[in-house]
């Protein structure tokens, strides 16, 4: 028996005929005849098949041909294969690879665009095994691929300085996580196409389950964020803590004081839509999904910036002492990869994102060609410049991102 | 947590710094009464500790292997005094990422005395060397003290290994020394201004972030369980040895204090420092004494640090509760220290606090 008190909300319509009341229930919990109406085991696969990749990412015995049939889920010939140590994820059928830049809004018709794309995640864990790993017991130096301290910890950087385990890591965020759900499965062309807005309307159920076509994209948007919560219908509960994505950050984001609330408006539009579906308030809907796209681009944008501004601080006083780069690295490197993941955002009242591929790849250039070494030459006028372009196209500061 | 965060401005050294202190003179107090002498003490201490290694390895007795696990204390205990001042050399070489990284890693300890190769200049095999690993050696590398001496007497790998890292012990605290004798005192006072690579604001830094990580963290906070599910009692300071923990985070505990206070290596006198500063500036401003508070903190600190049992491992496992108390004392002088004192000096925190994944 779900509790279904909790909110009633009037839809913001214009109309002087206003929208149905619709009751959100407390948690994320919807059913059918007694049984549960969500799934989202297919983007719960994904993040995990992310975790072990980026883990997989440091271990030194791994190969290059295993770290990309993790990333594929298919041998190099496309025969089945079985890389993960989790058994589970070697007998799913989803990988990450096809979902990497495939939303429908932004890759349907770009497809070579999708394919660089692709590519990239390809090329960054080809060099991990390639470039770094042979230099694993190497101290890294500008040019010099290796190892460097990073406080009790130790990270592992190409030549140019980045750590390619997190520009992998933070890339994959963007590219993987926020385009399915912004860009894909909480857009109303995807939402509405064909018969989705008719069989939802008539309650036409899946073959063999018990959700409509469009209530089970919107909870594949949801599974993005929440798809490895400790409690699927309260995420909240423990968000942050429950996987290395999107859950992370928003958490991470939402314990800043300046942007605290931002974890329950997320949610709380996620399980409105989701009602407002099962009413056939599209309208309402659609306005969920423009407050998701609001937060969540934020969320990627704040944590670009926050990483750029505190990399700053820890790069060393004396731009010569090689050995102590290895905290700033690991921070620009997060920076990168959320950078990257700018290109994935979404406008609310748009179909484009808050950054352009072009104005992306821009910024990271210019993170990497301040000198001949790349991040061991970046400037500090580098970090701020990117970081006020950043800022401007949203309503926070740098310096509320910064700390 | 406050970052005062500040737009890039120029570096230039001014003359005289904003405020009127007269940093020249603190610095000197630092350097010539405190840093010096606590360094002069520890290199005798550690030539102490290669005098007995010596002795040990030629001579695989146990009264031989008694005298060497009592030179690495004391030198481990001099070590307190010294471990803050991450500056100058002493931040070139990674003085104590190579000195004092605990837990160590048995297996790689192990695994290197196997091999025979390993590189201890790496700075993934900080956890294979220094105090730590020393401590691995002399009490935990077998059942009892019979079997560590039999183990040493046959293994002529583990003797290498033992005379290897003592030696790179000997020659990082020699190179720092020397570097503070031969030219970085004078380089230390010189820069004396208030810019963010001056001597005082880089050494405060140092001071704070010492304070934070390693004595508040690493020595309390981390076996306490204070940044994971669990209590850790596995990440005590001389895990192996068990009933020295609470002497190693004294003798920290009231360097870092004696620091504060400007008191002399020797006990003999008390010179300029962070307490004769933060009064100088509250003649000024008449707000809250801030030194005052601290060293109240500081001494509440030391009445819990007292209650604790010499046997951290055992602590944490039988009686957190007093860990946790005791890091709540130490806590609350973060505050007071990186907060309050930082901007009554007006000096930026020049570290991140993000773990970085």
């Amino acid at each position: 028996m779900t509790a279904m008190i909790g909110l009633i909300l009037i839809s913001c319509s214009d109309d002087e005929n206003p929208s149905p009341r619709i009751d959100a229930p407390d948690t994320y919990t919807f059913e059918r005849n007694g049984s549960s109406t969500v799934a989202f085991n297919g983007q719960t696969n994904r993040i995990m098949m992310a975790e072990e990749l980026v883990d997989a990412m440091l271990d030194f015995s791994i190969t290059k041909e295993r770290l990309l049939e993790m990333y594929r889920n298919e041998t190099a010939s496309g025969d089945d294969a079985s890389p993960f140590d989790d058994a589970g994820l070697n007998a799913a059928s989803q990988n990450i690879k096809s979902k990497v830049a495939a939303s429908t809004d932004y890759f349907a018709a770009n497809t070579s665009e999708s394919s660089q794309i692709k590519a990239d995640f390809e090329f960054w864990i080809s060099a991990q095994v390639e470039e770094v790993f042979p230099n694993q017991n190497t101290v890294a130096s500008p040019g010099t691929p290796g190892q460097l301290a990073d406080g009790s910890s130790i990270r592992y950087v190409n030549a140019r300085g980045l750590v390619l385990n997190q520009v992998v890591a933070k890339s994959l965020l963007g590219a993987l996580m926020a385009d399915q759900m912004l860009n894909n499965y909480l857009s109303a062309d995807v939402l509405d196409a064909g018969n989705k807005r008719q069989d939802n309307d008539n309650e036409l159920l899946e073959d063999g389950e018990n959700y409509t076509t469009m209530e089970h994209y919107w909870d594949e948007g949801y599974g993005y964020l929440y798809g490895t919560s400790l409690d699927k219908k309260n995420p909240n509960s423990t968000i942050g803590q429950d996987d290395s994505f999107l859950n992370d950050y928003t958490g991470t984001v939402n314990n800043d004081n300046d942007f605290t609330g931002i974890a329950d408006e997320i949610f709380n539009a996620f399980k409105l839509g989701r009602a407002a579906i099962i009413a056939r308030s599209y309208d309402v809907r659609d306005e969920q999904a423009k407050i998701i796209r609001d937060r969540v681009s934020k969320v990627i944008a704040i944590r670009a910036v926050a990483y750029l501004q505190q990399a700053k601080v820890a790069l060393p006083d004396d731009r010569n002492n090689t050995t102590a780069y290895g905290t700033a690295f690991q921070l620009l490197s997060e920076g990168y990869g959320f950078v990257y993941s700018l290109r994935f955002t979404r406008m609310p009242d748009s179909d484009q994102p808050y950054f352009t591929k072009a104005e992306v790849d821009s910024m990271l250039s210019s993170l990497l060609e301040d000198g001949p070494n790349g991040l061991w030459d970046v400037k500090n006028s580098t970090l701020d410049s990117i970081s006020e372009s950043i800022a401007a196209r949203f309503d926070f500061t740098v310096a509320q991102a910064g700390s | 947590m406050i970052v005062l965060i500040v737009a890039c401005s120029v570096e230039n050294e001014p003359t005289v710094n904003s405020d009127n202190f007269n940093r020249k003179t603190m610095l000197t107090n630092w350097a010539d009464n405190i840093i010096i002498p606590a360094y002069e003490n520890y290199t005798d201490e550690i030539s102490g500790l290669v005098k007995a290694k010596n002795d040990f390895i030629e001579s695989r007795t146990i009264e031989n292997l008694e005298s060497l696990k009592s030179a690495w204390l004391n030198a481990y205990i001099a070590w307190q005094s010294v471990s803050m001042f991450e500056i100058g050399k002493a931040e070139q070489l990674s003085l104590r990422d190579f000195t004092n990284v605990f837990p160590a890693s048995k297996e790689d300890i192990e695994a290197n005395i196997a091999s025979g190769t390993y590189d201890l200049s790496l700075p993934s095999s900080r956890d294979q060397q220094g105090f730590p690993a020393l401590d691995y050696l002399l009490h935990g590398s077998a059942e009892s003290q019979a079997m560590i001496t039999a183990r040493f007497d046959s293994e002529v790998n583990m003797r290498n290994y033992l005379s290897e890292i003592v030696d790179r012990l000997s020659s990082l605290s020699i190179a720092v020394l020397q570097d503070w004798s031969a030219g970085y005192r004078d380089e230390f006072i010189s820069k004396d201004g208030s810019t963010a690579s001056s001597s005082v604001n880089k050494l405060v830094n140092d001071y704070m972030f010492y304070y934070e990580r390693a004595l508040r963290a690493g020595k309390i906070g981390i076996p306490a369980g204070v940044f994971s599910n669990t209590p850790l009692s596995d990440r005590v300071e001389a895990f192996y040895r068990k009933d020295v923990s609470k002497t190693l985070f004294m003798a920290s505990l009231n360097a870092t204090i004696d620091f504060f206070n400007g008191q002399f290596f020797d006990g003999s006198d008390q010179g300029a420092s962070l307490q004769s500063y933060l009064n100088f500036l509250n003649s000024v401003t008449q707000g809250t004494d801030v030194s005052s508070l601290i060293n109240d903190q500081f001494t509440r600190t030391l009445t819990q640090a007292e209650s604790l049992s010499e046997n951290f491992y055992s602590e944490v496992e039988n009686n957190n509760e007093k860990m946790l108390e005791t890091y709540d004392e130490l806590q609350s002088n973060t505050i007071l220290l990186k907060v309050d004192m930082f901007q009554a000096l007006n000096i930026q925190v020049d570290y991140v606090d993000a773990d970085g994944d």
